[in-house]
């Protein structure tokens, strides 16, 4: 990601850098309505070649509209973009694999026939395949269940098919929009072993609302929220500045007064208040919660103390700018 | 890869998910022929019909079935892009480097030759329960059905996928489906002839398509002279022109992924 500048007003004006080769996606204030409903505002994004590059934010941010745009699904009504330098066209998804939100596999046919079409499609000879997929049902564990209908695989292995069926033409841009949606951890855990083995022969564009799983994978992440950028760098960068211990108090109906004194304290970071629970960035969490609890102690439920992650810097630079609303 | 090797590729999958769609399958062949023994015997044995050759209105109704099962065919194939939209399929296929019109014409074209196939099954299947004229042989007779066939299954694949693109639900399309063929099949001639019904009837029998593939079949296979037809020459003429600019309007269509209200 090339830097941004840190004004948040400024934030979505890059650098002219068109066609630049070391870029594989580039977008300057796009726009995109759905309806009345204006599911981009202005996004504006620089992706380099190679690694993995997150984009995060929460459900209706505008992630699966840009991977529709960049799939040549759709095109952008206002603003610019280009996939290595070229405007998004049906010759161009060559280089590009997709991983929709939703699965794409057609339930009747097996899980080698769903692979083998996806190849044809993407035209692949038959030769090639019949060895090809062998290998990336063997990278992906669903071997043994090649000649099964995908309407009777669990949800996980239809994720994987998913992934591997991305891969199948060897992209040189792979477009995950919420890979491991539904996926438990143990194949979680496989789906981005076999994802990260393949890091650096390609750009892998990663659009997801879980922030851990980001925060594991992602080389530079740019978190998204109604339609625009709010802020883009690495995940070390982002939780630069935050203090170093993260504090979730679950704290029902937390009074006003006790909110104001909590931030008039030095030792208090940010203070966001989500529903039924207030986070608190603080640099020692065990000088804060005794004082907490003197203030507090009969209202609060219970507290989680973990070093600050890329979680908190989402919500230290999109709450904490833009999310009044969530605040107390 | 050529766009023939997509086509080719959309296709057998097309073909593969009917042969596996095994309720689907039989039901398209026996629908119409259990319609043909129980409305042909009974219509000729209860009402015994006298302006029909011998009475035998099993053999006249061959025609119109045939016609209603490439109606009943085009109807399900272009109801798989519904499925498809629904499963996700849609969006993978329109992710790959080809355009949507190839995605279509790989997609429509094995409808039309399921839809062919499934008619000259029925076909087929109820030759040896009647008997027919074949008044120009039963080779040219058999050619005159396919082709009258083949026409008729073009035209109505690219309604039904011009339809399809068009309306939202898959509950909406049938029901614009039969709401537009079912009518036309009663004034095509498939199930009565149209020669002795009053005028307002014949013109709008005479401006409707299904009622020149209904008349080439029977002049092929059922009746024993041109005497109150169309005629082949005029069938043909009128069912190549429209079933080309219909499959044309059925390729123009984008399909569409999502709806937003219009």
């Amino acid at each position: 990601m090339s830097q941004l500048p840190p004004d948040p007003a400024q934030r979505n004006t890059l650098p002219r850098t068109d066609a630049s080769p070391t870029l594989a996606i580039q977008t300057r204030d796009v726009a995109f309505v759905y309806g009345d409903r204006r599911a981009l505002n202005g996004l504006t994004l620089a992706v380099p070649a190679g690694g993995v590059f997150g984009l995060l934010g929460p459900n209706g941010s505008g992630k699966s509209t840009l991977i529709s745009l960049l799939a040549a699904q759709e095109r952008p009504p206002e603003g610019q973009l280009t996939v290595f330098g070229e405007a998004p066209k049906a010759s161009l998804r060559r280089r590009i694999g997709t991983v929709f939100q939703e699965n794409t596999a057609d339930p009747l046919m097996t899980v080698f026939e769903n692979l083998h079409l996806a190849g044809r499609l993407f035209g692949l000879e038959r030769s090639l395949l019949n060895s090809r997929i062998p290998d990336l049902l063997a990278t992906f564990g669903l071997s043994d269940r090649a000649h099964d209908p995908t309407a009777t695989l669990s949800g996980g292995m239809r994720r994987r098919l998913e992934v591997a069926r991305s891969l199948l033409h060897q992209p040189e841009l792979l477009l995950l929009d919420e890979p491991t949606t539904g996926v438990d951890a143990g194949e979680r855990r496989a789906l981005w072993d076999a994802l990260i083995a393949s890091r650096g022969k390609r750009t892998v564009l990663l659009a997801t609302n879980d922030l851990a799983e980001a925060d594991t994978v992602c080389d530079q992440v740019a978190f998204i929220e109604a339609g625009r950028v709010v802020t883009a760098g690495t995940p070390d960068d982002l939780k630069r500045g935050l203090l170093r211990e993260s504090i979730r108090i679950t704290w029902p109906g937390a009074a006003a007064n006790h909110l104001d004194e909590l931030r008039a304290w030095p030792e208090t970071g940010t203070v966001l208040v989500d529903a039924d629970f207030v986070h608190v960035t603080v640099d020692d969490a065990s000088a804060f919660v005794p004082r907490l609890f003197a203030l507090a102690g009969p209202s609060i439920r219970g507290i989680t103390i973990h070093a600050s992650s890329l979680e908190d810097a989402y919500f230290h630079h999109v709450r904490g700018s833009s999310g009044a609303a969530m605040s107390a | 890869m050529s766009a023939a090797a997509t086509v080719g590729a959309l296709a057998r999958r097309e073909v593969r998910g009917v042969v596996r769609s095994r309720s689907q399958l039989y039901s398209s062949i026996l629908t119409p022929l259990l319609f043909l023994v129980f409305l042909g015997n009974g219509v000729s044995e209860g009402l015994q019909p006298s302006s029909l050759q011998a009475g035998n209105f099993t053999a006249y109704l061959v025609a119109g079935t045939v016609v209603m099962t490439s109606v009943f065919s085009a109807t399900f194939s272009s109801a798989s892009y519904y499925r498809d939209r629904d499963s996700g399929l849609l969006r993978m296929l329109l992710s790959s480097p080809n355009s949507p019109r190839t995605i279509l014409l790989g997609k429509s074209l094995a409808g039309m030759a399921i839809g062919v196939v499934q008619a000259l099954v029925v076909l087929l299947a109820a030759a040896p329960f009647v008997d027919f004229e074949w008044q120009h042989g039963l080779l040219p007779g058999i050619a005159i059905a396919i082709a009258a066939v083949v026409l008729l299954n073009l035209m109505l694949t690219g309604l039904a996928q011009a339809l399809a693109s068009r309306v939202q639900t898959m509950q909406g399309f049938h029901l614009v489906m039969n709401l537009a063929l079912f009518p036309l099949l009663f004034f095509s001639g498939a199930f009565f002839p149209v020669a002795d019904l009053p005028p307002w009837l014949e013109v709008l029998a005479r401006l409707n398509p299904l009622s020149y593939a209904v008349d080439a079949l029977l002049l092929g296979a059922y009746a024993s002279s041109s005497e109150g037809f169309l005629g082949l020459a005029q069938d043909f003429a009128v069912l190549a022109v429209l079933a080309i600019a219909v499959y044309a309007l059925g390729l123009s269509r984008t399909p569409r992924l999502t709806w937003s209200g219009q």
